[in-house]
């Protein structure tokens, strides 16, 4: 094809601008991506490289006014006083276990849904059911857990025939609340993951004589790992950023993304706020790229 | 069977808390008590008339709504660019794209807190509804993204171009072809990101500033006074039964592709 004009003369301008940027790719891909990447890389990549400069910054302790003198001081505050390694551990910790609750959760359910559920339909209902949740307001569910574990609750109403109270607003009140928030997370995956499996697998495996629990344990688990993994990404980086859940059900139990929170708004700290935030995005990142060989990225 | 066991339990332990929060909503009792000793539709009375609700409700649709405008233009350009065209750095800025999302959201509720501190209060313009928008709007474009290019990802450019061949000019393509194809997988992006900007609090209470309160704003600085806790309860459960039909929507839109959140 020529590149000569072919648009007859007198054609009307919004002709001739379409034919001009149908044979000039460039611009017209131009066009389309100038907008979102200027909003993406200056808006949004650039706040965030703002806030990591503002980490090495500090601020006078009489006028809280910012003093811009470069300095690694707030990371060694954060690595030298122990409270901050308590509360970091601790919200480590914290993940963990959700992490844990979600997976000894997640993992009957999709195979539930996948393997056991026949009917199309039901399948897709049960998908729905497990998912709706996931669009509740977030604190609609922490208020609801709120009340479940608050002293007269619904869980000291449930234990009393026993003889025993719940646990009250406080560390269990967070795991748990976390474990519910983000179960729909690790369900997802796990049931993706199941779903991809081929059915000849199971059937040989079985051929070649072994039971269920072995084909369970030598074949599906294996298979099972990345989306098993790509599950915690959420779980984990979800619960290392929160701080609203702790606040609501924690009582006094303080997570690190608190420590985030309380530097930028009554301290007026925002160097020390910026160079704590530091701490999850590293956690985050360094398991990101611990997992990428187990191909777990695929799998989000 | 043992399995279908576990999973009851599973989605009971998923639904027993929202139907709690229903439940209460119609609680006699002021002061929190449970098993609630009697039922009353007082507290929904109180929650639509309160003026501090409606004023909240109102910023939060103002915001929600912004930010889906913006989103959606943003998203979809972003999507088309993604998936018709290959350029250098494509990886890298799909990467980039979910990070609003994937991060914490207390990191980038202080980075464009920072950022709008240095750059627009010098300019004059102080945290409200813009900033709020843009705060929402930034993580809302993935959700848009994630949809809308999925779906041109099926449909494939040969219908664009066979058009093309018939002598459309590039809007018509776009109105005739391209835009029905894309259409319900835009409406699903849509109200998956007013949804999310709609419940989303993080971000919105570093980029909020004093002057405005959206709903998520409004509930948690009511959560723990005990007077407004039952009026909380009953906007609590309106919120439960609201969001169940956009999502069920946006749902049945994109064809039951059960992604996740993003």
């Amino acid at each position: 094809m020529t590149s000569s004009s072919t648009t007859p003369k007198g054609a009307p301008a919004a002709r001739r601008l379409s034919a001009f940027l149908y044979r000039h790719e460039r611009l017209r891909l131009a066009g389309l991506l100038t907008p979102p990447v200027l909003w993406l890389v200056v808006l949004y990549l650039g706040s965030l490289g703002v806030m990591l400069v503002s980490s090495l910054w500090s601020v006078n302790d009489f006028t809280g006014a910012l003093v811009k003198k470069t300095s690694f001081a707030n990371y060694h505050t954060l690595f030298s006083q122990s409270v901050y390694r308590t509360v970091a551990l601790r919200t480590v910790g914290i993940a963990i276990a959700v992490t844990v609750i979600d997976l000894v959760l997640a993992l009957p359910l999709a195979f539930f849904i996948s393997k056991i559920v026949r009917s199309r339909r039901w399948r897709y209902a049960l998908l729905i059911m497990v998912t709706m949740p996931l669009w509740a307001s977030y604190l609609v569910k922490g208020y609801a857990w709120r009340i479940m574990f608050d002293k007269g609750g619904v869980i000291d109403w449930m234990a009393a025939p026993i003889g025993l109270h719940g646990p009250g607003l406080g560390l269990t009140a967070t795991v748990v609340a976390l474990a519910y928030l983000w179960l729909p997370y690790m369900v997802l995956p796990v049931y993706a993951g199941l779903e991809r499996l081929p059915e000849s697998l199971l059937e040989a495996s079985a051929d070649l004589g072994a039971s269920s629990v072995r084909t369970l344990r030598s074949v599906v688990l294996p298979l099972l790992i990345p989306s098993v993994v790509a599950g915690s990404i959420f779980t984990f980086s979800l619960t290392l950023g929160d701080y609203i859940m702790v606040k609501i059900v924690g009582g006094t139990t303080q997570m690190f993304a608190n420590i985030v929170y309380d530097n930028v708004g009554v301290a007026g700290n925002l160097p020390f706020a910026a160079a704590a935030a530091v701490f999850p995005i590293v956690v985050v990142v360094a398991y990101l790229a611990a997992v990428r060989r187990t191909g777990a990225l695929e799998n989000l | 069977m043992l399995l279908g066991v576990a999973a009851a339990i599973a989605l009971a332990f998923i639904y027993v808390p929202l139907i709690v929060v229903l439940v209460n909503s119609f609680n006699v009792s002021k002061v929190f008590s449970w098993p609630p000793r009697g039922f009353t539709l007082t507290w929904w009375d109180k929650a639509i008339v309160n003026t501090g609700v409606r004023s909240a409700v109102f910023t939060s649709v103002k915001a929600g709504l912004g930010a889906t405008a913006i989103a959606m233009l943003l998203g979809s350009m972003f999507s088309v660019a993604v998936v018709r065209y290959r350029w250098f750095g494509r990886d890298s800025l799909s990467l980039i794209v979910i990070l609003p999302i994937a991060l914490p959201g207390i990191v980038t509720g202080i980075a464009l807190n920072s950022a709008f501190r240095t750059v627009l209060v010098p300019l004059g313009i102080s945290f409200g509804l813009f900033t709020v928008v843009l705060g929402h709007a930034t993580f809302c474009i993935v959700v848009v993204f994630n949809n809308v290019a999925a779906r041109l990802r099926r449909t494939g450019r040969t219908l664009q171009e066979a058009s093309m061949d018939l002598g459309a000019t590039t809007w018509q393509t776009f109105r005739f072809v391209t835009f029905p194809a894309v259409r319900s997988a835009l409406v699903a992006g849509a109200l998956l990101s007013f949804a999310l900007s709609f419940d989303e609090i993080v971000v919105t209470s570093f980029t909020a500033g004093p002057s405005i309160q959206t709903l998520p704003q409004w509930i948690f600085n009511n959560l723990f006074r005990p007077n407004q806790a039952p009026i909380v309860n009953a906007v609590a459960a309106a919120l439960v039964v609201l969001f169940i039909v956009p999502v069920y929507l946006a749902q049945r839109l994109s064809d039951g592709s059960t992604g996740g959140r993003i």
